[in-house]
């Protein structure tokens, strides 16, 4: 065989195993889709797949559901809480990096402790600290515990950023007339914009899938968010798997269509130095 | 168009003391050189001049103001900076305008002072474009350029040149200078490349370890080095060291005892005692080469020749002292070869053990060219 | 964190910059230390306070020394939980990395036109919503209609219950939906560390005959070194706030056999509303988490992000 050949049987036997790992990878999402085609008839079939496929399921349970308000309090929780991370932490990254007040390195290491903190052993405190601000059932009694669990990430790939582009930048921006603001603004910013993109999108996927506090903070039914609905329709739709899944495919498809159109600057964003080795 | 005066200032990083204590004055409209080895302070000067540094102590005056705590466009600086720092997410146009948009100029003007700026530097076609799609010497003029439409006080220069190969160096070079006469504001450059000091400046200001060694026009530099350091500095190749001891002092006239052989007849400005030691200078061009051996000259033997063409470079070795000669007559000569040379005494400068001149001619050879050589 | 400004004035008046313009930068630190101090720092100080305190029938609390400590620590549950815990991240971190790693470096080495489709489909299960993957895998795992039991049949893997219903087998049957949501998260790690790889040094050990199983083993695997670090770390921490997967699928059952620290703080606090031992068990698995962090940062100079670089 001529090398050519040889490089060219190999890439089709790699990529042959990939696509049957793929497959068995994907088979719980496919399951779940599967479930929610089905007719009440096959809905306890015990197979991956069946047919016919109906979309009763996903016409009933969009009929019966308020899940266009859910989806807003998840939009509304989210955007809010990515939209302070970012601006909080790149604030605090460029006082480290850039400004390098003094106290800020001191500063950026106690900040940094929160990432070891298992939010398991924070839900207690803050739900105690949430029931004192009279914040339960309220969209910032989540925003800002899940800011403040969020922004030491955020920070430590932004100032990382910020050292690594070419400091007379910043000089140039002192001798343009800039003050520190407008150096954040016109130049820091616009320099770490794949981080920042990075940084977003990381923070959106967190906060919109976040479980244990939203359960602890959000116990009325018009504040409830994606994530902590499914148990809900579990013991409604308990004798309907095809409606539940129906819903449960509904609940997890905006985020995953997000990230599929997203993905490529994600990516993007972290191979530009958000690890590097 | 301003005075700058730097009045007894000193830096420190931590307890690194890099300006133990200068003071500098540069006259409105002069092209001033900040010149020496890497590590000599000059790129630390510039920044605190430019007000990206604040200084230990002392004071920086723009104009007899004191702007010791001023910010950069209070003292009316620009700067072209060594990495050129073009914003990477403006195109070329806002990157030359950024300066005035900052201050709040009405975006006609801002038009109209980038157009000009572009015209003068050739970039007027490049208005819309990111600065990576731009080769070196483009992205060294947008920097020029950002600096030119601030109509500076001070134009800072930290060396510009230094990231560009050395044939757009020399175009750029000559491009610095038209700009020096065009625009008359006062313009300090730092480089550690001689050659575009002496070139471009009318006034060099020599550093080494945070203290300044010698200024003056490079012409005088050339020809009258106050010490050792500026003497070796100034000039390619270097300027010869020869080790020698005094013989004889009289009436101002040094009679010198050279390691390597000969004996010469040197005026001196400070006294001397027969006995001390002292270091010649002589600069490779000033040596002359005899084509006949007489009581004058001294004959030594050609280590490593190397041939330029236009010049040839002959490396002399004896013991310690070494020797190089440059010769531009066309004349070529082999490793090993007998030559004989000459020393004339008033191109030889004299330094006692601490470095200092001591000789008192200048042998200054600049003279008008006449005026019949002269292509009009 | 005033103090650091305060501190600040007279060390900027030697540079000789005005203290009015240094100060008024501290602005910048200010949002994100209030988000700390507030939401981070006050409740770790509160809860553990709190350890040290019962509360009474009456609602009124009083000090109670190490009690709630002992209390956590002489019941048995709490040894379970401890088992648990070590079984789900000495399983789940080392499965995550090697399966993670080697899809990267088929993915990242060997596909082109397809290595955005792999590396997103693989992405997946990680943005996929935590509740749902969850009732997914319950469906699974059913007995009679899940498909688990169904096919497994097939290799000769039969199952009677439910794996979840099966006290021996619960916490094993969780790890593994643990396992599939996070891997694409691992094979990204090892992604971006393969995408930045230098080229010079794999041309290098190309010249040098590394090939193959050889290149990956001898070159590719040390210089990843850094995202194994990280996701080490990061499975450390993760596997201490484990919560979702547990709390729908088992519900830390059956009989407590799956119970982790996440359900049983949740229980202890929430549903039998013993803050003095919530609090306990929440400066437990704090402290656990600092000292294991520490020392991995200590000893294996290992980073709490995936971001950053190695630094001099």
């Amino acid at each position: 065989m001529t090398p050519l050949a040889r490089s060219r049987l190999r890439s089709t036997v790699i990529h042959l195993v990939l696509f049957i790992v793929l497959g068995f990878w994907m088979m719980p999402q496919v399951y779940m889709l599967s479930i929610g085609l089905r007719t009440p008839a096959q809905a306890f079939d015990a197979a991956l797949f069946t047919w016919p496929v109906t979309f009763d399921n996903f016409a009933t349970v969009i009929r019966d559901n308020p899940l266009g308000g859910i989806f807003l309090n998840s939009l509304i929780v989210t955007v809010a809480t990515v939209a302070i991370v970012v601006a909080v932490a790149s604030l605090f990254a460029f006082a480290c990096a850039i400004l390098r007040l003094k106290g800020s390195l001191f500063l950026y290491t106690t900040l940094l402790t929160t990432l070891m903190v298992p939010l398991a052993s924070m839900v207690l405190p803050l739900a105690i600290l949430l029931r004192n601000f009279g914040w339960v059932n309220t969209y910032i009694g989540l925003i800002l515990p899940y800011a403040a669990l969020g922004v030491p990430f955020a920070m430590v790939i932004l100032k990382s950023f910020l050292e690594d582009a070419p400091r007379e930048l910043f000089e140039a921006a002192r001798v343009d007339g800039c003050n520190a603001w407008q150096t954040y603004w016109h130049v820091a910013l616009p320099l770490v914009r794949p981080a920042l993109v990075f940084v977003t999108i990381w923070q959106f996927i967190v906060t919109w899938n976040e479980f244990f506090l939203a359960l602890i903070v959000l116990t009325k039914a018009e504040m409830k968010t994606l994530t902590i609905v499914p148990m809900q329709y579990s013991g409604l739709y308990m004798a309907n798997p095809g409606a539940l899944f129906a819903v449960l495919t509904l609940i997890a498809l905006p985020l995953i269509l997000l990230y599929v159109l997203v993905q490529r600057a994600f990516v993007r964003g972290l191979l530009a130095g958000a690890v590097k080795g | 168009m301003a005075t700058l005066s730097i009045d007894k200032i000193t830096k420190a990083f931590g307890s690194v003391m890099v300006i133990p204590e200068l003071s500098l004055t540069v006259p409105d409209g002069e092209f001033c050189v900040l010149v020496g080895p890497s590590g000599c302070g000059k790129s630390t000067l510039l920044r605190i001049i430019a007000g990206l540094e604040p200084v230990n102590s002392g004071r920086i005056l723009v104009d007899g103001v004191d702007m010791s705590d001023a910010e950069p466009p209070e003292r009316g600086v620009a700067m072209v900076f060594q990495s050129y720092a073009l914003y990477p997410h403006m195109d070329v146009g806002r990157n030359i305008g950024f300066g005035l948009e900052i201050a709040r100029t009405p975006s006609a003007e801002i038009a109209e002072r980038v157009r000009r700026a572009a015209d003068k530097l050739r970039l007027s076609s490049y208005l819309r474009r990111r600065p990576r799609e731009l080769s070196g010497g483009q992205r060294q003029r947008v920097a020029i350029g950002r600096a030119i439409t601030r109509k500076p006080k001070l134009f800072l220069l930290d060396e510009p040149l230094s990231n560009l190969d050395a044939a757009l160096r020399v175009g750029m070079r000559i491009e610095i200078a038209r700009l020096k006469a065009e625009l008359a504001s006062t313009m300090i450059y730092v480089t550690h490349d001689q050659v575009e000091a002496m070139t471009l400046a009318d006034r060099i200001v020599v550093m080494d370890g945070g203290r300044i060694e010698q200024v003056g026009t490079p012409l005088e530099l050339y020809h009258r080095p106050a010490n050792l350091f500026v003497a070796g500095f100034i000039g390619s190749p270097a300027m010869n060291f020869l080790k020698g001891r005094v013989a004889t002092v009289q009436d101002k006239q040094a009679t010198v005892r050279l390691v390597l052989g000969p004996t010469l007849d040197i005026p001196v400005s400070k006294p001397l005692e027969p006995g001390d030691e002292v270091i010649l200078g002589i600069r490779p061009e000033h040596v002359l080469l005899s084509a006949e051996e007489h009581p004058d000259v001294h004959v030594v033997k050609a280590g490593v020749v190397e041939l330029l063409g236009s010049d040839t470079f002959i490396h002399v070795r004896d013991g310690e002292e070494n020797l190089v000669i440059r010769d531009s007559s066309g004349r070529v000569a082999r490793a090993g070869d007998r030559i004989a040379i000459s020393l004339p005494t008033s191109a030889c400068h004299l330094f006692d053990k601490t470095g200092h001149r001591i000789s008192e001619n200048a042998p200054t050879r600049w003279e008008p060219i006449p005026a019949k050589a002269r292509i009009n | 964190m005033r103090a650091e400004a305060v501190r600040a004035g007279p060390a900027a008046a030697i540079e000789r910059r005005p203290a009015s313009r240094t100060s008024t930068l501290y602005l910048f630190a200010l949002p994100a230390t209030l988000l700390f101090v507030v939401f981070i720092a006050y409740p770790i100080l509160w809860v553990a306070g709190q350890s040290f305190y019962v509360r009474s029938g009456s609602g009124t609390s009083s000090f109670a020394g190490l009690a709630n400590y002992v209390t956590v620590l002489g019941d048995p549950t709490f040894w379970i939980v401890v088992r648990n815990m070590l079984l789900w991240g000495v399983i789940t971190i080392p499965v995550q990395m090697l399966i993670g790693g080697v899809l990267a470096y088929f993915i990242e080495r060997h596909t082109h036109a397809l290595r955005g489709f792999f590396r997103t489909m693989f992405f997946l299960p990680v943005v996929t919503s935590v509740s749902v993957i969850s009732l997914v895998w319950v469906q699974i795992y059913a007995p009679y209609y899940g498909i688990a039991q169904e096919y497994l049949k097939h290799v000769g893997f039969v199952m009677m219950t439910s794996p979840i219903g099966d006290p021996k087998m619960a916490i094993y049957a969780l790890v593994i939906v643990n396992i599939w949501q996070w891997t694409g998260f691992s094979m990204l790690m090892y992604i971006a560390g393969i995408a930045n790889l230098p080229s010079e040094v794999l041309d290098a050990a190309r010249v040098d005959g590394a090939r193959g199983w050889r290149l990956a083993m001898h070159v590719i695997v040390p210089m990843l070194a850094p995202a194994t670090k990280s996701l080490l770390l990061l499975g450390v921490i993760g596997t201490l706030q484990t919560f979702p997967i547990v709390h729908l699928m088992t519900g830390g059952g059956p009989n407590r056999a799956s119970e982790v620290f996440g359900t049983f703080i949740f229980k202890q606090s929430f549903v039998l509303g013993d803050t003095g031992s919530g609090a306990a068990l929440s400066v437990i698995v704090l402290v656990v988490a600092l000292v294991l962090s520490l020392l991995q940062i200590v000893t294996l100079g290992a980073r709490l992000t995936p971001a950053g670089k190695e630094r001099a």
